[in-house]
């Protein structure tokens, strides 16, 4: 019994290790089902009001010259290197060989200057060799940066198709309803260990949320809201807080009175409240564009409420106001936000009332954070809200007097920023947290249901 | 007018007018009855209301009975207990609850009146609810004004308590007065419903809706909601949409109030009168249809009687012209056995007895005047006679008793005979002359010149003796030609101045006077003798009457008889003492004679 038991103690404990193993190492093949709302195949269509996920379906499709790393600095994609002159104004990146679009036409600087150029008509970009050249009118430190946003995805656009040189390659695309895309064997950074994914589109966060629970998805985006509950059933990976929700006035305060209601305004929100109550923790506090984590001087902006301090301002302006606070009729968050924040204005003695009215006098708006970079993000998102912006430098002391000057104007005033949030199939394995919520699927791979 | 046309002109104002009472009648009494008919529909659909209110407001009672009773509430009971709330774990709830109860309000409500969870405005926890909550809350379902983000809205609430701990918690919910609920009341046709939700001091068209959303062109109906406003009780009033009467509305008003009666909403009851206005217009183009019928067969039917009833008298007047041109056998059908046939009857009998009466009265009067005529003769023949008898005895007597003398006898007496036989013949001949008046020769003929040439003819006689004379004088008016015939009008004239020289023995004034009336003349020969009688004047113009000694009563007969050949009359004026005037009436012109 003793020789027979010691075998079937090593045979145990061999296939103990082999099962252990087989669980934690890669495993190449499977279908990923994937849920969103909206996705797009254009480049020039990403971000607002995309979201991260049409940028992030756009990345496994499309390739940039540089990517960020998680701290936002950047990092070689199709340009392996990159040199500026001493303006920052004249940039060169050396370009990646080897690399091929789809159909198997080789990756040339011709063609990736031709895609910039596209995506950005006010750029001089030319190619050299095997280099790319961009001639600018204004020194531009954060030039990678901005290369690395989705929508400067370098792009073959031959007879109405968009061919890229990323991981996968789109075999099907029905817009608004579905799109398939499968790994290509001969991607440059190695081959996905999925074989397709299969994306269905036009689906809400309930919808998405059910797909989640019958198995039938995944991986799908969840609504801040959702989070708290969807974490009981199912693992749930959140980024940093990468989006902006603010309110944006229609115009610039046309008295020094205005200005100063709107600042009663800001001090009655009771951002905690909201925080903890109507995003169940999905976000952060913040009275700043960018959230603390990238810039670390957060607390500068305070965004505590002050309902006695907005009192006086608004006790201190005779004149009446009366605002009509708007939302997007297609997000509940924003009606829901706009809604607490009405009744905190009303605690200030300030008159607001919700209107889904297309001209209003201000409005709950949702802006995400495209790049890690701080300032490459203060620009997209005083872009995306209409705001100029200037940076005198490239310092974090130069990064808050911009920000500041935009706050101090009165046109937008921060609320919160919130996490994206994704909920996972238990079948998927090796999910990489990146704190601007973007996906790393070439490196997933996909397990049994229950690990 | 005729008595036809006035007969027929009768029935068919009859008929008319009995056409249009009778429309009238039905007009008023269908105005009525649709009064009526409106005001029960209009009371029945109040009632459909109210049933439907209390009905939604029992199925709210249930409901939200069902999620006070409901593991949810009686968990979040629990944990209200406990400060502070976390309202992040009720956040979706009542919005869940709400949706599952398919209610538009649903609030859970801590001891204190403060919101834990809020369905219809979710951001609204840890505010105070609008609604005082407490244990005495009311059993049925109340109208309640509800705070929304967008604005207020209307609805039909109910309260029940959640009982799990040592503090109760509250669960208000409900659903919106909105035009789903309109939408649910089944309207007859030609009815709406609308509902004016009175949330807010002024008064906004916006509020009033109707089951298919805001009303159109509600400023209209406004004035009704104002009017209910400062008195909250039923009203109702007829809105005018247009020129077209059909268009009309009928607006009844109903208050409803909420828990402190404070004036909430009001119903209205719109009923359009375009039914009745087409059937009012139906009855009277069927009255104007019936009643231009009616006059036409009461034309045709009031000819037809009008012409039997007057036939009868129409012959009847036809037989007294007749009778009256002299026709005295004239006489009429007698047609019926009615009043007519009796007065056909009698006017026969009547023709009869005037025929006999006349006979008798020719034969008298022929009879009469033979009589006049025998008188007349023997006596203007007694007067030549006697002298003739005298002196024819004369003459015997002077043969046997003076031979001698007989001679001269003899030739005074052949002449004394001679002379009354002229006389005598004279006489003989004025009756012949009367027996032969000659027809008239109409020709122009100037009156005055007639009147003047007698005048002229006798002026030797007027002058005659300066003791007797007798002055002429001319009154002579200016005449028209006139159709006569000259030389009989001259031998009338003559006799009428004669008859006044004889009336005139003493002297006096003759007066030949002549005038012109429209189409007649006149001739007045007057005189300034002793006059006439009365009775003497009735009788003047009778042949052979006279009142001169030595008259033969023929003058004046023959005027008239002239007179009359011409179609003109004559008569006469006059007054004893005071003279006499004959005057005569001619026609211009003869009858058949153009001008």
């Amino acid at each position: 019994m003793r020789p027979f038991g010691l075998r079937w103690l090593a045979a145990s404990s061999l296939l103990l290790v082999t099962v252990a193993g087989a669980a934690t190492r890669p495993r190449y093949g499977g279908v990923l089902h994937v849920a969103v709302r909206v996705a797009t195949l254009d480049p020039l269509e990403a971000g607002q009001p995309s979201g991260p996920a049409a940028s992030n379906l756009l990345l496994l499709v499309y390739d940039t010259l540089v990517t960020l790393d998680d701290r936002g600095v950047p990092q070689p994609g199709l340009a392996l290197s990159w040199q500026a002159d001493a303006s920052k104004q004249r940039w060169q990146f050396v370009l990646r060989r080897g690399v091929a679009f789809r159909e198997g036409a080789p990756f040339t600087a011709d063609l990736a200057a031709a895609s910039l150029r596209a995506a950005n008509p006010n750029w001089k970009v030319t190619s050299n060799g095997s280099a790319v050249v961009l001639q600018l009118d204004s020194p531009e430190p954060h030039l990678p940066a901005q290369l690395a946003l989705a929508r400067n995805a370098i792009v073959k656009r031959e007879s109405g198709k968009i061919l890229g040189t990323g991981p996968f390659v789109v075999t099907q695309w029905q817009a608004g309803k579905n799109l398939t895309l499968t790994a290509r064997d001969d991607y440059w950074g190695g081959r996905p260990f999925v074989d397709s994914i299969e994306v269905e589109l036009g689906k809400s966060f309930r919808e998405q949320r059910m797909a989640l629970d019958l198995k039938k998805s995944q991986l799908i985006e969840l609504a801040p809201e959702q989070t708290r509950q969807v974490s009981d059933d199912h693992p749930v990976e959140a980024s940093a807080p990468v989006e902006l929700v603010a309110l944006l006035f229609r115009r610039d305060p046309q008295s020094p009175v205005e200005a100063q209601l709107r600042h009663a305004l800001a001090l009655s929100i009771d951002r905690n409240t909201i925080n903890r109550v109507l995003l169940q923790e999905a976000g952060e506090p913040s009275g700043s564009l960018l959230p603390n984590w990238m810039t670390g001087y957060d607390f500068l902006f305070p965004a505590d409420a002050d309902v006695a301090r907005a009192r006086q301002l608004r006790s201190e302006v005779l004149q009446p106001i009366s605002w009509t606070l708007g939302y997007d009729a297609n997000d509940p968050l924003t009606r829901i936000l706009a809604e607490r924040i009405t009744l905190n204005a009303r605690d200030a003695g300030l008159s607001m009332q919700l209107s889904n009215a297309p001209a209003v006098d201000l409005r709950v708006v949702r802006v995400p954070l495209e790049s890690l970079d701080a300032h490459t993000a203060l620009a997209r998102v005083s872009a995306a809200l209409g705001l100029s912006v200037k940076t005198s430098g490239d310092s974090p002391e130069d990064l808050y007097r911009a920000e500041s000057a935009v706050l101090q104007s009165w046109r937008v005033v921060p609320l919160l920023h919130l996490r994206v949030a994704y909920g996972l199939g238990a079948s998927v394995r090796n999910w990489n947290d990146k704190p601007d919520g973007s996906w790393d699927i070439p490196d997933l791979w996909l397990g049994a249901d229950k690990p | 007018m005729s008595f036809r046309r006035r007969l027929l002109s009768v029935f068919a104002l009859t008929v008319l007018l009995s056409v249009a009472a009778v429309a009238l009648i039905v007009s008023w009494a269908t105005r009525r009855a649709f009064s009526r008919a409106n005001e029960q529909r209009t009371t029945a659909l109040a009632a459909q209301f109210r049933h439907e209110f209390s009905r939604r407001g029992e199925d709210i009672v249930q409901r939200i009975q069902a999620i006070a009773a409901g593991d949810t509430a009686t968990r979040m009971a629990l944990a209200s207990a406990s400060e502070p709330h976390d309202y992040g774990a009720y956040l979706g709830t009542a919005k869940a609850l709400a949706e599952s109860q398919q209610l538009d309000y649903l609030e859970f409500v801590d001891s204190q009146g403060v919101i834990l969870s809020s369905a219809q405005w979710p951001g609204k926890f840890g505010y105070k609810e609008s609604f005082p909550v407490s244990p005495a809350f009311p059993k049925d379902a109340f109208l309640k004004p509800e705070e929304l983000p967008d604005g207020v809205a209307l609805g039909l609430f109910a309260v029940r308590p959640v009982i799990a701990g040592d503090k109760p918690l509250y669960v208000i919910g409900g659903r919106t007065l909105d035009k789903n609920f309109l939408a649910g009341l089944d309207l007859p046709t030609g009815m709406r419903a609308m509902l004016y939700q009175n949330l807010g001091g002024d008064i906004s068209p916006q509020r009033l809706i109707d089951a298919e959303g805001p009303v159109e062109h509600a400023e209209q109906i406004l004035p009704v909601v104002q009017r209910m406003q400062k008195q909250p009780q039923e009203t109702s009033a007829l809105l005018h949409w247009s020129g077209n009467a059909a268009d009309d509305e009928a607006l009844h008003a109903f208050p409803l109030t909420g828990q402190d009666n404070q004036l909430l909403g009001i119903l209205l009851v719109g009923s359009s009168r375009r039914e009745y206005v087409e059937l009012r217009r139906h009855i009277r183009s069927a009255a104007l249809l019936g009643g231009g019928v009616g006059l036409v067969l009461a034309i045709l039917f009031s000819g037809w009687a009008a012409g039997r009833v007057t036939r009868p008298v129409e012959q009847l007047a036809a037989a007294a012209r007749d009778v009256t041109a002299g026709k005295w056998s004239t006489q009429v059908p007698v047609t019926s056995a009615d009043e007519l046939g009796e007065l056909a009857e009698s006017f026969n009998r009547m023709t009869r007895d005037l025929l006999d009466q006349k006979e008798r009265l020719v034969q008298s009067e022929r009879v009469a005047a033979w009589r006049e005529l025998a008188r007349r003769l023997a006596h203007e023949l007694k007067n030549p006679l006697f002298p003739l008898q005298l002196t024819v005895e004369n003459l015997v007597r002077a043969r046997q008793r003076s031979p001698e003398q007989f001679d001269e006898v003899f030739r005074e007496s052949s002449e004394t005979l001679l002379t009354e036989i002229a006389n005598l013949k004279g006489i003989i001949g004025r009756f012949s002359e009367f027996s032969k008046m000659p027809q008239p020769q109409i020709q122009p003929v100037q009156l005055n010149e007639i009147v003047q040439n007698v005048a002229r003819l006798f002026q030797a006689q007027f002058r005659a003796s300066e003791a007797t004379a007798i002055g002429c004088r001319m009154e002579l008016g200016t005449l028209d030609p006139i159709a006569a015939d000259p030389e009989l009008l001259h031998r009338a004239l003559s006799n009428l101045v004669l008859n006044a020289m004889d009336a005139m023995p003493q002297g006096g004034t003759l007066t030949l006077r002549t005038r012109q009336e429209s189409d007649r003349v006149f001739a007045e020969v007057a005189d300034t003798g002793s006059g006439l009688t009365p009775e003497e004047c009735e009788r003047i113009f009778t042949p052979y009457y006279t009142s001169k000694a030595h008259g033969t009563g023929l003058g004046l007969a023959i005027v008239q008889s002239v007179v009359s050949d011409h179609g003109g009359r004559i008569s006469v004026r006059s007054e004893p003492g005071q003279g006499t005037a004959f005057i005569i009436e001619l026609p211009k012109t003869q009858a058949g004679q153009a001008h």
